[in-house]
């Protein structure tokens, strides 16, 4: 909260010119028609409110921030009102700093020095180059970007850019929690009643990677490499000496990854590419190729997106991993886009696993009722194999409903 | 036979008179069509050279009338660097709430059509703007992405169609056509240009023959040498909406820095 007042203080000192802030009140209600057989709640709400300032208390530098506070029904959010910084709870914070970054500019370079959001990647539904981008997963799909904590240094000059980062301190990604509707496989799967989450073991050194990016006359491309762990657990579970229970241990699998990804706008529709190659140096973990390949398209007021995500393994290992990344590929995956007017916009978004064996479609409505007030319905449809990723959260279905209130 | 003779002549002498008159008449349309041409394009050279202007900033307030006559408020704040087909603009919305921060970068080009880039804060990503969705409107207002480029007189061929007033003003009336090279979602322009200051007081834009879209400008006044409507009315016609843009605080040739106009600066929030 200190942090929330000190830049408020900010505030109060600074110009119009030199101080700005965004931000939002909302409540989101999710309802599930289904059960799970490890969780009978339907109902999940979650209240939040999230201030966003940012400061320039000299030509060169620029302060920016964001903090979130949260409450919910259903325990997925600490009750500990304590400021989190590092995002490597199982849970969500009741109260975090999102983002916190320092920018230094002196011409042609940029220096971001704190917690930062660092995204790479071209495509839209999948980015397997965007290895600095942790998610909050606790509702598979309705995810969320976590910021990493580390310094980055980018360089523009022309068409030209070569970006930098140098990540000290690991933030997972937030899996779903062990007996909540997320997490399909019941106890019994394990020949157990139950589970223990052990403290996770989190990487001991640092993630490093860069990222050149090229503004041709008329299409753009990067190149990027990455050296660090994959944020995407794996699990291992061992059982309880004298108890029926197994201990489950998230650990993250040493990560490099060479990538590329292109943007080529054509006349009647844009072509957009991203390919990443994985290897590891766990025996836990699989060395994959991840690409995506996507057409784009705009008419008037509706907007198009096709593609295909495809995966190829190229050196398999026994693991037991969440991975919704690797579990959106072999699928063809799509967008709509449609503006009704000034205020109303629908989508929707689908993936279709190519054996059919998964099928995941999203409707959503949002109506902006004033300059501050938007309803957003959602609707998400879940189907499939239970062997399959998306097909495994089948009983997953659900409506949601958000307010919010920006500023 | 002599009058026959007579007859024969005078009948070819006519069709002779008649087809000099043609040919005259022809080169004549020619010769005058050039020198519409040649004038429209003198003329929109000048408005473009008294526009000119080394930077631009103002803040633009902004009303989206619907069919049904809602109103929806919304508020950027614009930077221009350098001018006509090489000038660089960022727009960055600071009003509603929850459009604020989102921004557009705008690279414009000589020779042809220019790139532009979106940052939304909520995603952390710039998104390139394809070249396709140029037609689509701009945020909900009845600009579309194409309509915030800036025009450069070679990036189209011009005809004087003749003189007609707007609000009481003279004015040329002039036909654009983008060039060649240049990918337009519209097929021709209808330019109005006031006689007394070389301001721009009306645009037409046609797809084929239909106008789609009127841009209307008004509350015209001098600022640092440049004559500036600083109210625009586009109006689309096909959606019977319009959005009324009005330019505050409006300056010329402030000390703005390049890399202010980059991918990296874009994704400043101050």
């Amino acid at each position: 909260m200190r942090v929330v007042f000190l830049l408020l203080a900010f505030a109060a000192s600074a110009s119009a010119q030199d101080f700005t802030y965004r931000g939002f009140g909302e409540v989101r209600a999710a309802v599930y028609p289904q059960t799970t057989p490890q969780d009978d709640d339907r109902v999940a709400v979650e209240a939040r409110f999230r201030v966003e300032p940012a400061f320039k208390p000299a030509d060169w530098l620029t302060l920016a921030g964001s903090v979130d506070a949260r409450l919910d029904n259903l325990e997925q959010v600490e009750r500990e009102w304590r400021l989190d910084v590092g995002d490597r709870r199982l849970r969500r914070p009741a109260l975090s700093l999102r983002q916190g970054v320092a920018t230094v500019r002196k011409g042609t370079v940029a220096i971001d020095i704190g917690k930062q959001f660092i995204r790479w990647g071209k495509a839209d539904i999948l980015n397997p180059t965007d290895r600095f981008a942790p998610r909050d997963f606790l509702e598979v799909t309705d995810d969320e970007f976590l910021a990493v904590t580390g310094v980055r240094a980018r360089y523009e000059r022309g068409p030209y850019s070569l970006d930098a980062a140098w990540v000290p301190v690991f933030t997972p990604s937030r899996t779903p929690l062990v007996g909540r509707r997320w997490v399909p496989l019941p106890p019994e799967t394990f020949g157990t009643t139950g589970f223990v989450d052990l403290p996770a073991v989190f990487p001991d050194r640092s993630q490093y990677g860069a990222r050149w990016n090229v503004l041709a006359p008329g299409f753009e491309f990067s190149l990027s490499y990455f050296d660090g762990f994959n944020h995407l657990p794996q699990f291992t579970a061992q059982p309880l000496s004298g108890r029926p229970l197994v201990a489950l241990q998230r650990t993250f699998a040493p990560l490099r990854m060479a990538g590329g990804d292109a943007a080529v706008p054509l006349r009647w529709f844009s072509v957009k590419g991203e390919i990443a190659s994985w290897f590891t140096t766990s025996d836990q973990a699989d060395d994959v190729v991840l690409y995506v390949v996507q057409l784009e398209r705009q008419t008037g007021e509706l907007s198009l997106v096709g593609g295909y995500a495809g995966e190829v393994v190229t050196e398999r290992r026994s693991a037991f991993a969440f991975a919704p990344d690797r579990g959106l590929t072999r699928a063809f995956l799509g967008r709509a886009g449609y503006t009704i007017n000034a205020t109303k916009d629908i989508a929707f978004e689908a993936a279709v696993r190519q054996n059919l064996d998964g099928v995941w479609l999203e409707g959503q409505y949002s109506e902006a009722l004033d300059g501050h007030w938007r309803v957003t319905v959602t609707g998400v449809v879940i189907g499939g194999d239970e062997d399959d990723f998306i097909g495994q959260y089948q009983r997953n279905s659900h409506l949601i409903g958000t307010l919010r209130y920006s500023f | 036979m002599s009058n026959r003779n007579t007859a024969g002549l005078t009948a070819a002498a006519r069709a002779l008179a008649s087809r000099t008159l043609t040919v005259a008449a022809v080169a004549l349309l020619l010769i005058a069509s050039v020198y519409a041409q040649n004038d429209a394009r003198a003329i929109v050279e000048e408005a473009q050279r008294r526009a000119e202007s080394k930077s631009q900033r103002y803040e633009g307030l902004l009303q989206v009338v619907d069919s049904k006559g809602k109103v929806a408020d919304k508020r950027w704040l614009f930077t221009r660097l350098g001018s006509h087909g090489r000038s660089k603009s960022v727009l960055r919305f600071v009003a509603p709430a929850e459009v604020k921060g989102v921004a557009l970068l705008i690279v414009n080009h000589p020779d042809r059509a220019s790139d532009q880039w979106m940052w939304t804060p909520a995603l952390q990503r710039e998104r390139r703007i394809a070249l396709q969705d140029r037609s689509t409107r701009f945020f909900g207002t009845d600009f579309s992405f194409e309509d915030l480029e800036e025009r450069d007189v070679n990036q189209y061929e011009y005809r004087l169609l003749g003189e007609q007033a707007i609000d009481g003003a003279a004015c040329w009336h002039i036909e654009s056509t983008p060039a060649k090279r240049k990918i337009s979602q519209y097929s021709k322009s209808q330019v109005w240009i006031r006689k007394d200051n070389h301001a721009l007081a009306q645009v037409e834009s046609y797809i084929k023959t239909d106008v789609v879209r009127r841009l209307k400008y008004s509350d015209f006044v001098e600022v640092q040498g440049i004559w500036t409507g600083r109210r625009m009315e586009m109006h689309d016609l096909r959606r019977n909406s319009r959005t009324i843009l009005a330019l505050d605080k409006l300056e010329y040739n402030v000390p703005l820095k390049e890399e202010d106009f980059t991918l990296q600066g874009l994704q400043n929030p101050l």
